[in-house]
């Protein structure tokens, strides 16, 4: 048997979210559904395929200015740091809560806090700024 | 015997949908009660009747008894059945009901009171000659205090809340040095979620297996037990995979373990459906038991019972109430084969088991020989971040575990849920685990061998499913897409067909 070169797919639409997926000899079902990004389930697993074509999905958390956004919505529980404090990676800067359950937020990398953007209590939205921290600094 | 003629269901999600099709099934009307959250869940539009109880916060709407009074007042329901977590072990709520004239579907007011408290659930297992982990409720609920308590019984100590159930708010303290930061945690998440920040503390038996059996007593004097469920696949003490029958107990040990069972909940005056659970340490005839606490309600896990033993645990917990002898001796009892179910919870596991919102933009259950779907959610529904992540429990069923396993993994394969992320991926390598396939399982599983097995859950996708996403969008007119957007514009077609026949 031939095989088939790695991006030798053929996708068949069946209607109402599957697709006949064959590689080569190999026929599998797939289900998806486009949304902002397009959500694709094959075999037990789920992927988020970004329209930016890589194929890498969009994170939340922290970008690379430094600014840690809310994952989900979510209930502040607690802040434990402050504007001008110096943070290490992986210190947990503050508590949210999201069903029922206790979701610490780490720094992403070292610095100093430049602001916090949420109130203890607060209940926010995903992509919510929480904390800004400074520009880059140390690794 | 007459049954009630309408049933209030005190609850949301699948259990309130498991209820609302047993009462259906007995001929009693339902009456769902839900939040402005779930004004659409599928609960709400199952039942014959549905009353608004108040805004998305549990605490006003599904933890609130007057709520929930004057919904079964406004239906004219004649019982309630709480389900379980919310009202469901909450003696005042009980004690409301039948002061009102509502039959609450459960144990006794004194029962759930007696179990509640876990001074007093142990001083019942005790006087019923069951034996006990070591552990107490310091009277003085300082820090200082608690942490006398966590040295006099000894490290590693649990700190729990007194009040609670479930795992929820549990935190584990090894040594010193980490104790007084995890009793702060520990009683903020008790305040937080049962509004009391009472904290119990025991000792942690290490490698235990959690091993509970079910319950069924009636009104007049029959108290049977319906064999155990093995619930060692926990996380963060919150149970993942349960089944039935467990791989540690040998007939004898099943035996004893059954009638300690039946013994606690004899002397608790207990009636209705409860559990009685242990944590067994070892295994076979040499293995030792502890009585842990007992739940005065419907658990979860009830389907692996229902599977191997053939009996409806939510028509017998009905008919009970109803003042109806058990329709069987503990003679007459048997397990069968074996089932496993896998609670699909809206959380990431490549994310810490992040709790995940949002739409189910595409949902198919799987449908194949043994395999039973519990499901508080369909294809459209939202999910919020108010309530617990449970969506959905499968339940594979066999002549034997590995069938039920290979059923089980078969079903999740076959098992897409689309728009919000879920452990699916993880509940398939836990199955394919070589310690889970053999049996070798312990309450400390997950965390030992979580990280190795979060590990293999790469979401890059691979070139097949960047294919069959690029297919999706160029396709991007499909069926679920277009009515989901519709229902996202507020052009709902169903509101907008109000008042026409369809």
């Amino acid at each position: 048997m031939s095989s088939p070169a790695d991006d030798d797919f053929e996708v068949v639409p069946l209607g109402n979210g599957r697709y006949q997926v064959t590689h080569g000899a190999t026929r599998r079902i797939a289900f998806a559904v486009a949304a902002r990004d397009t959500w694709v389930f094959l075999d037990g697993r789920v992927y988020l395929v970004s329209d930016t074509a890589d194929g890498t999905p969009r994170r939340s958390s922290v970008d690379e200015h430094g600014t840690l956004t809310a994952p989900m919505p979510a209930t502040v529980l607690a802040i434990n740091v402050e504007a001008g404090q110096r943070v290490e990676r992986g210190d947990v800067v503050m508590v949210l809560e999201a069903m029922k359950m206790e979701l610490p937020i780490r720094s992403p990398r070292n610095g100093v806090v430049k602001a916090v953007r949420c109130q203890a209590g607060e209940l926010v939205q995903p992509g919510a700024t929480l904390l800004e921290l400074d520009e880059r600094e140390g690794p | 015997m007459t049954l009630f003629p309408r049933i209030l269901v005190a609850n949301r999600g699948e259990i309130a949908v498991r209820v609302i099709r047993a009462c259906r099934e007995m001929g009693i009307e339902s009456v769902a009660v839900y939040s402005d959250a779930d004004a659409r869940a599928l609960h709400t539009s199952l039942a014959d009747l549905a009353v608004r109880i108040g805004p998305p916060a549990a605490a006003e709407s599904y933890l609130s008894i007057d709520a929930i009074l004057s919904a079964a007042r406004q239906s004219d329901a004649k019982a309630v059945h709480p389900g379980y977590g919310f009202l469901s072990e909450n003696a005042d709520f009980a004690a409301a009901c039948e002061q009102t004239g509502l039959t609450f579907i459960g144990p006794p007011v004194e029962a759930i009171d007696g179990m509640g408290s876990k001074i007093a659930a142990r001083r019942i297992a005790v006087q019923a000659g069951v034996p006990v982990v070591p552990g107490e409720t310091p009277v003085d609920q300082s820090d200082e205090a608690i942490a006398d308590a966590a040295r006099r019984v000894g490290f590693p100590v649990l700190l729990k809340p007194s009040e609670g159930g479930g795992g929820i708010g549990m935190k584990t303290a090894r040594d010193e040095e980490v104790l007084i930061a995890a009793i702060a945690q520990a009683r903020r998440e008790a305040v937080a979620a049962f509004g009391d920040g009472t904290l119990y503390v025991e000792r942690l038996i290490e490698r235990p297996r959690h091993v509970e059996f079910q319950i069924l007593g009636d009104h007049h004097g029959q108290i049977v037990h319906l064999f155990e469920r093995e619930c060692s696949i926990q996380r963060r003490h919150q149970k993942v995979i349960e089944e039935s029958p467990s791989t540690a107990l040998s007939p004898a040990l099943r035996q004893r373990m059954g009638a300690a069972a039946v013994a606690v909940a004899r002397t608790a005056g207990y009636r209705n459906a409860g559990t009685v659970e242990f944590l067994v340490e070892g295994s076979g005839d040499s293995a030792q038991f502890y009585f842990l606490e007992m739940n005065t309600r419907l658990q979860v896990e009830h389907p692996v019972t229902e599977q191997v033993t053939g009996v409806d645990l939510v028509r017998a917990q009905i008919a009970i109430a109803a003042g109806q002898p058990l329709a069987w001796r503990q003679d007459d009892l048997s397990q069968r084969g074996h089932a496993i179910e896998l609670r699909v919870y809206a959380e990431d596991p490549t994310q810490h088991d992040l709790p995940q919102a949002g739409t189910l933009l595409l949902y198919r259950e799987p449908s194949m020989p043994g395999i039973r779907i519990d499901a508080g959610v369909t294809e459209g529904s939202e999910v919020a971040v108010h309530y617990d992540p449970l969506l959905v429990k499968l339940i594979a069923s066999g002549e034997t575990r590995e069938i039920a396993r290979g059923r089980a993994l078969a079903a999740l394969r076959d098992y897409p849920i689309l728009g919000i992320r879920t452990n699916v991926p993880l509940l398939i390598e836990l199955l394919k685990h070589p310690r889970f396939a053999a049996g070798d399982i312990d309450t400390g599983f997950l965390d030992a061998e979580g990280d190795a097995i979060r590990a293999r859950l790469s979401s890059t996708p691979p070139p097949e499913a960047r294919a069959v996403a690029a297919a999706a969008r160029a396709d991007g007119a499909s069926s679920a897409m277009t009515r989901r957007s519709a229902i996202a514009s507020g052009v709902d077609p169903w509101s907008s067909l109000k008042g026409a026949r369809v």
